[in-house]
């Protein structure tokens, strides 16, 4: 085929794609208007809401950043018997169906030694959190194993000939290295973890993470009443989403 | 003082065995062997980042198990290894926040001046030329006040232009900042500038260690010669000695051909096979039997001989130009 029948039948299959995707955003906005965004902002049972999503999902980037960053760290660093094993293990979250995770979690946590330490577990934040971090984890920990990988470790050797320890070449060597890589991740983390449905509604139906109350009120009101939530969340997601972007490349720029 | 006891270390097909040397106080010690034969490896092993069998000692001290943050060893590799998150000023100045500097402004003024920085130290390391991050990575090492530093082949990829440069100031390092310096090149041309002392590895094994003109000049075996680029190495049985295993080599200026053969303490016939002419002299080489001479002539000479291809002609050198190995 020539050069312009090849360049005419990919962009009329590329054109569906992107229409596809495009679309239904587009008709959601449309659909609910500026009206119908501005009286979802007045509602605060959409506003605790969308709160409580972007708290939830924050707090799971921060435990796994917390956790599994030094993880990342160990694998891409070092080799050890089991290290292939682990490595698929880390991705499995990412293949199980969601309602399967759910029920593992609470089979695991929601069985009493979670309660005895004092902490909630059905239908409560530490729940909510649990799921999110579950399912959106590999994200952050095969994005902070790849920035390590990258960083030559050659420079943490340097490093250390020049007095610093293993957690000073952590610190100021390692993690600057991988950060791009690192903050991807967790953006990428975080933007699953808002989505999360259903883990989240097996653990936790109260209190209402966004998409369990954009379902919840499909199924009382119909269609009409859960869009402006959907727009809702889908707005303030992009909104979070652009600022970090944008104040991630401004601080590279410096 | 460095002394190393029976260092051995093995990664996949590469091993150092038992090696033993020592290294003096503000020495320029240099290493030589062969590229690939796993020097960077020994380097590692001296500045603890890599683990080794055997003992090290600084000073009768043992360090065999410290980390490296506590040999106070400066590392230079091959291609600077320069940090990406940092500045030039901030490469250089790394070691301060993890160990005090004595007279710290001091230091930092003066290896900016000794290795002209100044008109860099705000630059982005991703700017800079090899020669540039190789005085960055030099200046870094030398402000955390190293016992000893520890160089990697630090000219191999420097552009030729500023080698000499370079190299000047490397001989100058011992005795301005009060180190001892451990290099590690193939090149035996390096090597007999700024070497003190030599040692030679090759196939895992030190085969020579000593003063350096000693080593360049007085090779104990025929390896080591070879290695140093000798030329004319032959059994010494051609000269009329009886003993089988040594051999003796003849420095190619000081082979005589033809009419400037009236004198000689040795003489053969030989046939010419090639002559090249380079620049201000000619490379000559003539068969003897099975042997085959390799002889340089300065072209104001030539004139005066005969010299053609495939010309029979006798040959001759002086006892006193010949080397016993």
């Amino acid at each position: 085929m020539d050069n312009r029948g090849f360049y005419a039948l990919f962009i009329f299959l590329g054109s569906i794609a992107a229409l596809f995707l495009i679309a239904p955003l587009f008709k959601l906005f449309w659909g609910v208007g500026a009206a119908g965004l501005t009286e979802a902002f007045g509602d605060t049972e959409i506003l605790s809401s969308i709160a409580l999503t972007m708290r939830t999902a924050l707090a799971a980037v921060a435990f796994v950043a917390l956790t599994g960053i030094p993880l990342a760290y160990l694998v891409a660093r070092h080799d050890f018997p089991g290290k292939a094993a682990l490595e698929s293990l880390i991705d499995l979250p990412v293949m199980v169906p969601h309602t399967a995770a759910g029920i593992a979690l609470l089979a695991a946590f929601g069985n009493g030694w979670v309660q005895r330490m004092g902490l909630d577990f059905v239908d409560s934040t530490t729940g909510i959190v649990a799921a999110m971090a579950f399912l959106s984890a590999p994200f952050l920990i095969n994005g902070a194993k790849e920035g390590f990988k990258k960083v030559d470790v050659r420079y943490e050797h340097v490093a250390r000939t020049l007095g610093a320890g293993r957690f000073g070449v952590f610190w100021r060597i390692a993690l600057p290295g991988a950060r791009q890589e690192i903050l991807n991740g967790a953006l990428m983390m975080w933007s699953r973890a808002l989505g999360e449905f259903g883990a989240v509604v097996i653990i936790a139906y109260h209190p209402m993470v966004a998409p369990v109350l954009i379902y919840d009120r499909f199924n009382s009101y119909g269609l009409k009443y859960s869009a402006p939530v959907a727009a809702a969340m889908i707005l303030v997601s992009v909104v979070v989403f652009i600022l970090v972007r944008w104040l991630n490349n401004r601080s590279n720029r410096i | 003082m460095l002394r190393a006891e029976k260092l051995f270390l093995r990664r996949g097909e590469f091993m150092l065995q038992r090696l033993d040397f020592t290294v003096p106080t503000h020495d320029y010690f240099v290493l030589l062997g062969r590229s690939g034969s796993g020097k960077t490896m020994l380097l590692e092993s001296i500045a603890g980042i890599q683990p080794i069998e055997g003992r090290l000692y600084w000073e009768d001290r043992e360090i065999t198990r410290l980390p490296p943050e506590r040999r106070d060893f400066g590392f230079v590799y091959q291609d600077f290894a320069l940090f990406p998150n940092f500045d030039v000023r901030g490469n250089i100045r790394f070691a301060e926040r993890y160990k005090p500097i004595v007279e710290a402004e001091k230091l930092f003024e003066d290896l900016v001046d000794f290795l002209g920085l100044s008109s860099l130290l705000d630059r982005n390391i991703r700017h800079l030329s090899g020669g540039e991050k190789q005085r960055v990575a030099l200046a870094r090492a030398i402000f955390s006040r190293p016992k000893m530093l520890l160089l990697d082949e630090p000219l191999s990829a420097i552009d030729p232009t500023f080698r000499n440069a370079i190299m000047a100031s490397l001989k100058e390092i011992t005795s301005r900042y009060d180190t001892t310096v451990l290099h590690v090149t193939h090149n035996f041309r390096e090597a007999s500038y700024l070497a003190d002392h030599i040692a030679v590895i090759l196939d895992g094994k030190i085969l020579q260690t000593g003063r350096a003109e000693e080593v360049l000049h007085k090779p104990t075996s025929i390896e080591v010669a070879k290695f140093l680029g000798f030329k004319n190495l032959f059994p010494a049985s051609l000269l009329g000695f009886d003993q089988e295993q040594r051999y003796f080599t003849i420095d190619p200026n000081k082979i005589r051909f033809d009419g400037r053969c009236r004198e000689g303490d040795y003489r053969f016939d030989c046939t010419v096979e090639r002559i090249m002419g380079i620049t201000d002299h000619y490379k000559i080489f003539a068969s003897v039997g099975t042997h085959r001479f390799f002889a340089k002539v300065p072209k104001a000479l030539m004139a005066s001989t005969a010299l053609r291809e495939g010309a029979k002609t006798p040959l001759c050198f002086n006892r006193k130009d010949i080397g016993i190995i």
